[in-house]
């Protein structure tokens, strides 16, 4: 139910509920676009959840370029004196499309979809997903699980010998 | 930081700063190569023609589950030519955790002050600043003839007194140290911050 923005607005904190219900969301839009694959990230570039076809896709590496180019899009925006950022931007390949729209000002849906299907249906139904998104996000109550509660001292312990392995020390 | 409770994923980001060819991607190059390829994600580099970071280098590292969670660490770096000063601000969105990649060569001292102070007005600009946030200072290329003495770059760059390290960015000397430090800092903020 609860989703979290601690400190300055940017730390994200998602608890079971409301993750269950983005992803209802999200497989909504997966049936109705049949986009290849769909990402919802947050603006920070981290990965939340995905659908569809995500085998040969680097997920974590997406999010984050989709962020930064999310990012310098809003700063183009800027410059040529738009009062708000893009509400989406869309990529046109020979096999694939790439369509990005922000969710508020913390979230990105990124679809994947083939070049055969139509943009106009893409953006009906990624409208509709990003709406109930948006109310769905909004709806969040203030009681915020804390952060501190998911990393407690013995996660530490254990972290450091995870650590030491990976990295050899 | 974001947390996924019905995933237990911890997912942290950690930004590599300093000024332009002090060795911020050749720390996450040397990371990349040094790690189990079923424990990172590739290394995304957005480079100019000349090979220079242009907007940031994105690397992912997972180690294994502790307590049933997943942590991950997104691993970024700023392009430190000055005039990137936008790409570094949207980069720094978010930041969990700061290596600050100082070049110890004598004559960069500049370069790494006003990097220094970018870095500071930028996360001012964000409601945040160095001295209370996961914070971890690097003197890399210490291998060179040319370099500042330890005390003085301490002195002049260390000024609230964050961990440190010398390092040798290409040869791997204090790479993995400074990323198991910063990782630490960061989950100890966590637990006494958020």
């Amino acid at each position: 139910m609860n989703l979290g923005h601690g400190g300055n607005g940017q730390s994200i904190v998602l608890t079971g509920e409301m993750y269950k219900e983005i992803s209802e969301i999200l497989s909504e839009l997966a049936s109705k676009t049949r986009a290849r694959t769909i990402i919802f990230s947050d603006m920070n570039g981290h990965a939340i959840t995905q659908r569809g076809v995500t085998g040969e896709i680097d997920i974590s590496a997406m999010s984050a370029l989709a962020a930064g180019g999310f990012s310098a899009t809003a700063e183009i925006a800027k410059i040529i004196g738009e009062k708000k950022q893009f509400k989406f931007i869309f990529h046109e390949g020979e096999k694939n499309n790439v369509y990005f729209s922000n969710v508020g000002d913390n979230f990105l849906l990124v679809l994947i979809f083939s070049s055969q299907t139509a943009l106009g249906m893409i953006r009906i139904y990624t409208k509709r997903a990003i709406d109930a998104l948006t109310e769905l996000l909004s709806s969040a109550n203030e009681e915020e699980k804390k952060a501190s509660q998911f990393v407690n001292f013995d996660f530490n312990k254990y972290l450091n010998e995870e650590l030491d392995k990976a990295f050899n020390l | 930081m974001f947390i996924n409770w019905a995933q237990q994923e911890i997912t942290l980001k950690i930004v590599y700063y300093g000024p332009g060819l002090s060795g911020k991607t050749t720390n996450l190059r040397y990371i990349y190569s040094h790690i189990d390829p079923s424990s990172r994600s590739e290394l995304i580099t957005l480079n100019t023609k000349e090979d220079r970071t242009l907007f940031f280098d994105f690397l992912q590292l997972e180690v294994g589950k502790i307590m049933g969670k997943k942590p991950r660490f997104n691993l970024y770096t700023v392009p430190g030519q000055v005039y990137y000063a936008h790409s570094r601000r949207i980069i720094l969105s978010g930041v969990d955790g700061i290596v600050f990649v100082a070049d110890s060569q004598r004559e960069r001292m500049e370069d790494n002050l006003n990097t220094l102070l970018d870095l500071e007005q930028n996360l001012i600009t964000m409601g945040k600043t160095l001295a209370n946030m996961p914070f971890v200072l690097q003197f890399n290329k210490s291998d060179l003839p040319n370099t500042t003495n330890f005390n003085i770059l301490q002195q002049r760059l260390n000024f609230y007194r964050a961990p440190q390290f010398k390092s040798v960015a290409t040869k791997g000397i204090g790479v993995f140290e400074t990323l198991k430090m910063i990782i630490n800092q960061v989950v100890n903020h966590i637990q006494s911050h958020a």
